[in-house]
């Protein structure tokens, strides 16, 4: 009898073990609060509202994604187009919009570009699927959150990401990076992925997103971007989402984006 | 069987581990070549990145992840032989049970691996263990996968024990091998209170392993179930991954059953009513899967939610259609050579059978993964199709013939089939007659 | 009794093997020297002390780093000398430690250490 409880002690030891370890790694880890993925309510969600017409402009599109690009060292891919470091891009409406480009929609209108970033969803797909909290949802402000020190290179945030907000560096990415030389942000290493941070560390000098305040220096680019706080209702993303018509991107899929499209 | 008999076939089962021919020495090393061909194009692809595969930010998932839920898929054959024929009373299970609860444990291995080979930074493979988040699907995933693969290979174990006593009794077996046996056989002497134990420990790993290996594809299913892609999140893929487990697990067993049939002259063992058997099992799963198959497409396609219906589209009649209308043809050539042929050509139909199985299911898990990630147009055309490099490839053919590499150990170390079993079998026959009369009718006075 | 000789032999030579930095170090003496670090110019001091930043400095970059990408917290505040700075490798750090060769690179070197922050993290003057 003592044979059978100690073989079944084993057993349940090992089994234990080996599904215990990562549990009570997980319990013990100080990360399992703080990076709560799904949004709880918070004093503060920054969100984006662009002006579809206003983005119509090429000049207001390519000062964004340069400005973009510059403040954060992002490879130029010519060789392959579907490696492109997509941090703020562009799409046909066509592609951003699939559930509102209708088939009387005219193809001039599906093929007009629109500046697409990640949403900075309120619950998102990525967040919730990363093994190790690499991606997460901030408390303080509701950025999406890259962690690239953390980050495992799994891709699973990309396969869940319903956008395709998110890029990865398929290679070493300095070889590639031309004309972008901003010293102060890290590049990245291969095997990590990356999107759109709403640019956290202008955010913490009390500046705006690098597009933003690009696109307001262009003529005419008043008001293509605007950028706030969309939980204080005195703001400027807040006065716009009340008085104009406004849509997001594939509100179907349950993620509650953040970002905004004046139509 | 006589004592005599018995030795007989104990000799026969332990042959391929006393003698070794050249042409093992010779598939050795063949295995071995392929295998450090794609060790090689790993190390490749962690020098220079995952650039070197042929994905993009798009389908950003593509051979690696598609052989793992392949192999994790090819590991429930010992679940299902083992377990529930063991648990069911099938007594026909004796010959099989080592070699399927032997793919088993070398198929999850492999499966694990293909993660470990997708990820961007192996080097902080650890994050998972230290940081993991317990709301992750692949995290559920780590735990569950590791929990069956502790169960296979303990479970793979405990039949063993007998065999282990049987070989170190051996005489033609000398030196440190006698002793790793000896070791090995953690002092088995096969009287009837270790057997008894041993026969509870068995019946005990077999009934829980079942609800594991259950959860295990389920939770490997749920990885891309708790997406919001289209045709990823949909419910039945849960039932639908273990299905196919199955599925693909019984191919796999017959096709090793028919090769080591062949190569060991086990042809008194592994019979065609063995073949006959796995082969009704393996129509029954085949039918599940054409159901459930056309469940979601005729779900999927009937109503045609926006995101939904260009990969439907893709699959059905755009570029992703030859590859699943060829797995659909297979699967059907396979599933009426089981239904029409089993009966009069046991082995040769369920082998064929078993081979279009194994690649339709690769091709199933391949058409699942990526024309879902892959982007089109507005009007469902994909400007740019995944096709896997080189380095993918080596490392898929790298990994078939690790799974190989380690079976062929395996053989060399250890009978393929459970020696005592069988004669357990022979002496059941006796109690096995009395159980049958005790289902008929008793005698009306 | 062949083998007493031989296991004793091999031991002898295990030893002597095994403890070649030891003895190699102790008769070369003088000829082998730590590592001179060339200092910024112009400073008198980094964040905290010497003897401190040598052994914790890597330590202290571990915790910089969690505290500014998943804490949102970027200043520190110095605790030998109580002033504050801005929690950042290349803003506050390589500010005043920026030759990389002349620096870091000679202990980092001479313990044969590799740390991996270059690959992403740059000196002020531009990205490698």
């Amino acid at each position: 009898m003592d044979e059978l409880r100690r073989s079944i002690l084993k057993v349940i030891g090992v089994l234990g073990l080996s599904a215990g370890f990562p549990l009570l790694r997980t319990f013990a880890s100080e990360n399992v609060v703080p990076n709560e993925p799904v949004s709880t309510p918070s004093s503060k969600q920054l969100g984006l509202v662009l002006d579809i017409d206003k983005c119509l402009s090429s000049a207001v599109r390519d000062a964004c994604i340069s400005a973009c690009r510059r403040e954060h060292n992002l490879p130029e891919i010519t060789a392959n187009p579907e490696r492109k470091y997509k941090w703020i891009w562009t799409e046909d409406f066509g592609n951003a919009f699939p559930d509102h480009a209708h088939e009387h929609f005219s193809e001039t209108l599906k093929k007009q570009p629109v500046l697409v970033l990640c949403n900075h969803c309120s619950s998102p797909a990525c967040t919730k699927v990363c093994p190790v909290s690499a991606t997460w949802k901030r408390k303080e402000d509701g950025i999406v959150m890259m962690d690239m020190h953390r980050c495992i290179g799994c891709r699973y945030c990309m396969a869940a990401c319903p956008y395709r907000a998110r890029s990865f560096n398929w290679l070493y990415p300095r070889p590639d990076i031309k004309g972008a030389d901003n010293p102060v942000y890290p590049t990245r290493t291969k095997g990590v992925v990356e999107k759109c941070t709403f640019c956290v560390e202008r955010i913490r000098l009390g500046r705006e997103p690098a597009c933003v305040e690009a696109s307001k220096k262009v003529p005419g680019g008043a008001g293509a971007l605007t950028f706030g706080n969309l939980s204080d209702p005195d703001s400027e993303v807040s006065r716009i989402l009340r008085e104009k018509r406004t849509i997001c991107r594939q509100l179907g899929f349950g993620t509650r984006p953040n970002v905004y499209y004046i139509v | 069987m006589t004592p005599k008999d018995q030795d007989k076939m104990a000799d026969h089962l332990i042959s391929p581990i006393t003698k070794t021919g050249r042409s093992y020495i010779v598939l050795l090393f063949a295995l071995g070549m392929v295998v450090t061909w794609g060790f090689m194009a790993w190390v490749y692809q962690v020098y220079t990145g995952l650039g070197v595969t042929g994905m993009n930010n798009n389908v950003n998932w593509g051979v690696y992840i598609t052989n793992f839920v392949f192999f994790i898929g090819i590991s429930h054959a010992g679940t299902l032989i083992s377990a529930i024929l063991r648990v069911s009373g099938a007594e026909w299970r004796r010959p099989i049970t080592r070699v399927a609860e032997a793919i088993t444990v070398f198929a999850l291995i492999l499966g694990g691996l293909q993660i470990f080979i997708d990820l961007g930074r192996p080097d902080r493979v650890f994050n998972l263990l230290l940081y993991g988040r317990l709301g992750s699907p692949l995290l559920w995933d780590v735990n569950c996968v590791s929990i069956y693969l502790f169960s296979s290979i303990f479970y793979l174990f405990l039949p063993l024990i007998p065999d282990l006593g049987i070989l170190r009794e051996n005489s033609n077996i000398t030196g440190w091998r006698k002793d790793m046996y000896r070791v090995l056989a953690v002092g088995w002497d096969g009287n009837p209170e270790q057997k008894r134990r041993l026969e509870k420990a068995i019946g005990i790993m077999a009934i829980a392993i079942i609800p594991i290996a259950v959860s295990v594809h389920t939770v490997v299913s749920w990885i891309f179930g708790m997406t919001p892609r289209p045709m990823w999140h949909t419910a039945i893929l849960g039932p639908y991954f273990v299905v196919g487990a199955i599925f693909s697990g019984i191919a796999a067993l017959i096709i090793a059953m028919a090769i080591l049939r062949k190569i060991y002259n086990f042809e008194a063992y592994l019979k065609p009513i063995h073949f006959n058997y796995l082969g009704m099992l393996l129509l029954t799963m085949a039918a599940l899967w054409f159901y459930f198959t056309f469940a979601e497409f005729l779900t999927t396609g009937y109503v045609g939610l926006t995101e939904e219906w260009e990969v439907f589209r893709s699959k059905m009649t755009g570029q992703f259609s030859l590859l699943f209308w060829f797995m659909i043809v297979s699967m059907a050539i396979a599933f009426f050579l089981l239904a029409l042929a089993r009966e009069r050509w046991p082995i040769g139909s369920t082998c064929i059978a078993s081979v279009l199985i194994i690649v339709g299911m690769w091709i199933e898990r391949y058409s699942i993964i990526v024309p879902t990630l892959t982007k089109y147009d507005e009007h469902g055309h994909a400007a740019y199709i995944y096709a896997p490099t080189w380095v993918e490839l080596s490392i898929t053919l790298a990994s078939l013939a690790g799974f190989i590499l380690l079976y062929v150990v395996f053989a060399k170390l250890f009978p393929l089939i459970s020696i005592w079993e069988i004669e357990e079998g022979e002496e059941a026959l006796k109690t096995k007659l009395e159980d049958m009369k005790s289902y008929l009718p008793d005698k009306v006075s | 009794m062949n083998d007493k000789k031989m296991i004793i032999l091999g031991l002898v030579i295990f030893l002597i093997t095994v403890t070649y930095p030891f003895w190699y170090t102790l008769l070369a003496g003088a000829k082998v020297s730590r590592p001179v670090l060339e200092k910024p110019a112009g400073e008198t001091r980094c964040i905290e002390e010497k003897a401190f930043m040598t052994a914790n400095h890597m330590q202290l970059l571990n915790v910089w780093r969690d505290a500014v990408v998943r804490n949102d917290i970027a200043e520190y505040t110095s605790t030998a000398y109580g002033a504050k700075y801005e929690m950042s490798l290349t803003k506050t750090c390589l500010k005043c430690h920026n030759k990389r060769e002349e620096f870091c690179n000679r202990c980092h070197g001479y313990v044969n250490v590799n740390p991996a922050c270059w690959n992403c993290h740059n000196e002020q003057k531009g990205i490698n």
